[in-house]
């Protein structure tokens, strides 16, 4: 038997040459070249967008979840899936033409662009119905959803698009371009907007709070603080609710604020364009693209932990601009709890600051003294920083 | 062997509300700790103020009372016999802006948000765990626990329920 086959293995590739030898050549034709197909990879679109995720998994925050290995059964995912070290591409922004996102605190909320009921989506912590009320069984809802899932508003128009996404600490504030805010979450201060009731039972809750306008003005923008909500309407005033303690609010008082109220002081008389709130650490961006900060903690100025009452700026070099880039210039800055980020306008990322649960995408927890560019193949567009997580709305190359 | 310790450890209500790091806090109290007893409870406003009426006249006296009455606080009674100390320990420095860089792996550093929403609170001394162990648990008496069921947890056997998250006696 052994001969037989070593015997056909040996004498096939002779057989072959001997045909391709005595087959008539073709003569070549031009005409036909462009009649054949040519092949073309695919190139994006300009509205094509691309979204990655890193930081902590365990919280589902990250909306992905890996699939173990192909020995076990069916249906199991890998259960000590814990950090994402590097940025990852989201499969489910791949599906969806994801507008809008928002991180909080171990939640993500993104908006789609859809004129169908479901076009804000939520995946993460739910304790506090933060991403709306999601029961596989009726009467247990679930704490924790480790994949989007969408969110249930009430919207009176199926065409209503959202302008707007904002998330706190356990809240969710959704901006829609004529029918107001919608809020959802956590309302023990008040940062829904509604009034507080101190019995109210939030896990598990349906309850989804409208506010249309605020003076008989619409809103333009929202704001989530870790515990409050600012508001800006269209002649740019600025409205607040929530927590009030150390007053973040800006209502003259330090109590909770339960239905959004004008912010008081100086910026009664301007007209506000964009509000913007954290926790720790500030950083200021001027229209050379300089990058300014001040606060506590791991500033980008040095390796000491330090504390900064005066604004200072962080060398330009360290964001890439050098004698062959002399045009580089960040465009936008965002900041979580202890670590910072920036993004020049060759769409480049760079992140420094407190490495919590690998939060900064570098490989490793380690903190991050100065600036470093973090490895995203995709022109960063946007970048929302929380608490352990981290999410960047990127644009593809070509 | 020396007497056990009695301290009160009080989760607060955002790291109630993060699953992720309340099993890791539960898992380092079980692992460190006997536990004597544990609540769940919302606390109101007028109980917290008297809670933290020490504090009446410190500026954030406020904003820990409207923190503390926010959501729901896990108690636990726990039994060492360093408990005030050990768990101090574990917590790490109250400011936690501070401990995020000076012990990064201590509660606090890991899952602290802020100066008052710093994970948990433990007793800073055996006087105030007694008196914050009588504010909350009003029938547990710490005589009669030391002169009936000390020595059985201290010696065994008991058991670890993690039902009702305590240790409970062997039959």
């Amino acid at each position: 038997m052994n001969t037989i086959k070593l015997f056909v293995r040996w004498r096939s590739p002779s057989i072959l040459l001997s045909r391709t030898i005595t087959t008539k050549k073709k003569l070549h034709d031009p005409s036909e070249d462009e009649q054949l197909p040519i092949f073309q990879y695919p190139i994006s679109k300009s509205s094509d967008r691309r979204v990655y995720v890193w930081g902590l998994a365990e919280t589902g925050a990250l909306g992905i979840h890996l699939p173990r290995s192909k020995k076990s059964g069916k249906k199991a995912y890998r259960n000590n899936f814990n950090l994402v070290w590097h940025p990852m591409r989201s499969s489910f922004c791949e599906r969806f033409d994801v507008t809008k996102l928002a991180c909080g605190y171990g939640f993500t909320v993104a908006a789609v662009k859809t004129n169908e009921q479901h076009k804000v989506f939520g995946t993460g912590i739910n304790t506090d119905s933060q991403i709306g009320y999601h029961a596989p069984r009726i009467g247990h809802p679930l704490e924790m959803l480790l994949s989007p899932a969408p969110i249930y508003i009430p919207y009176t128009s199926l065409e209503t698009k959202i302008t707007g996404l904002a998330a706190g600490r356990a809240h969710t504030l959704i901006l829609t371009d004529n029918e107001g805010v919608y809020t959802l979450g956590n309302n023990a201060y008040g940062q829904c907007g509604r009034k507080i009731n101190p019995n109210e039972e939030y896990r598990g809750s349906m309850a989804s709070h409208n506010i249309k306008r605020l003076g008989k003005e619409k809103i333009v923008d929202v704001c989530c603080g870790q515990d409050h909500s600012l508001f800006i309407t269209e002649s740019g005033r600025v409205y607040a609710c929530g927590w009030g303690a150390d007053g973040q609010t800006g209502l003259g008082a330090y109590t909770n604020q339960g239905f959004p109220a004008l912010v008081k002081g100086d910026i009664t008389s301007e007209k506000i364009v964009k509000v913007a709130s954290t926790v720790d650490c500030v950083l200021a961006l001027n229209e050379q693209g300089d990058v300014f900060v001040w606060g506590f903690g791991l500033l980008g100025l040095g390796p000491n932990v330090q504390q900064s009452t005066k604004p200072k700026q962080v060398p330009a070099p360290l964001f890439g601009r050098n004698e062959f880039n002399p045009d580089s210039m960040i465009t936008n800055v965002a900041c979580g709890i202890g670590h910072l980020a920036a993004i020049t306008n060759k769409g480049d990322l760079y992140m420094w600051g407190r490495n919590r649960h690998g939060c900064l995408g570098l490989g490793h927890d380690k903190d991050q003294h100065f600036p470093l560019k973090i490895g995203i193949g995709a022109h960063v567009l946007s970048v929302k920083c929380s608490v352990d997580h981290t999410v960047a709305m990127c644009k593809p190359f070509t | 062997m020396p007497k056990l310790q009695l301290t009160l450890a009080i989760i607060k209500p955002h790291a109630v509300k993060n699953p992720v790091a309340l099993s890791y806090i539960r898992n380092v109290i079980k692992n460190n700790f006997v536990v004597l007893k544990t609540k769940r409870m919302i606390l109101d406003a007028e109980a917290a103020g008297s809670f933290y009426e020490e504090h009446v006249e410190k500026f954030f006296y406020n904003r820990l009372v409207t923190f503390m009455a926010s959501g729901s606080i896990d108690l636990h009674i726990m039994g060492h016999t360093h408990a005030v100390e050990v768990w101090r320990k574990l917590l790490g420095p109250t400011k936690v802006y501070k401990a995020q860089f000076q012990e990064p792996y201590c509660l606090r550093g890991m899952f602290g948000l802020s100066d008052t929403r710093n994970v948990a609170h433990g007793s800073d001394s055996l006087a105030s765990a007694e008196r914050e162990i009588k504010f909350f648990f009003p029938e547990f008496s710490l005589y009669n626990w030391y002169t009936n069921d000390e020595i059985r947890y201290r010696k065994g056997p008991i058991l670890f329920n993690n039902h009702l998250f305590q240790h409970v006696r062997k039959l």
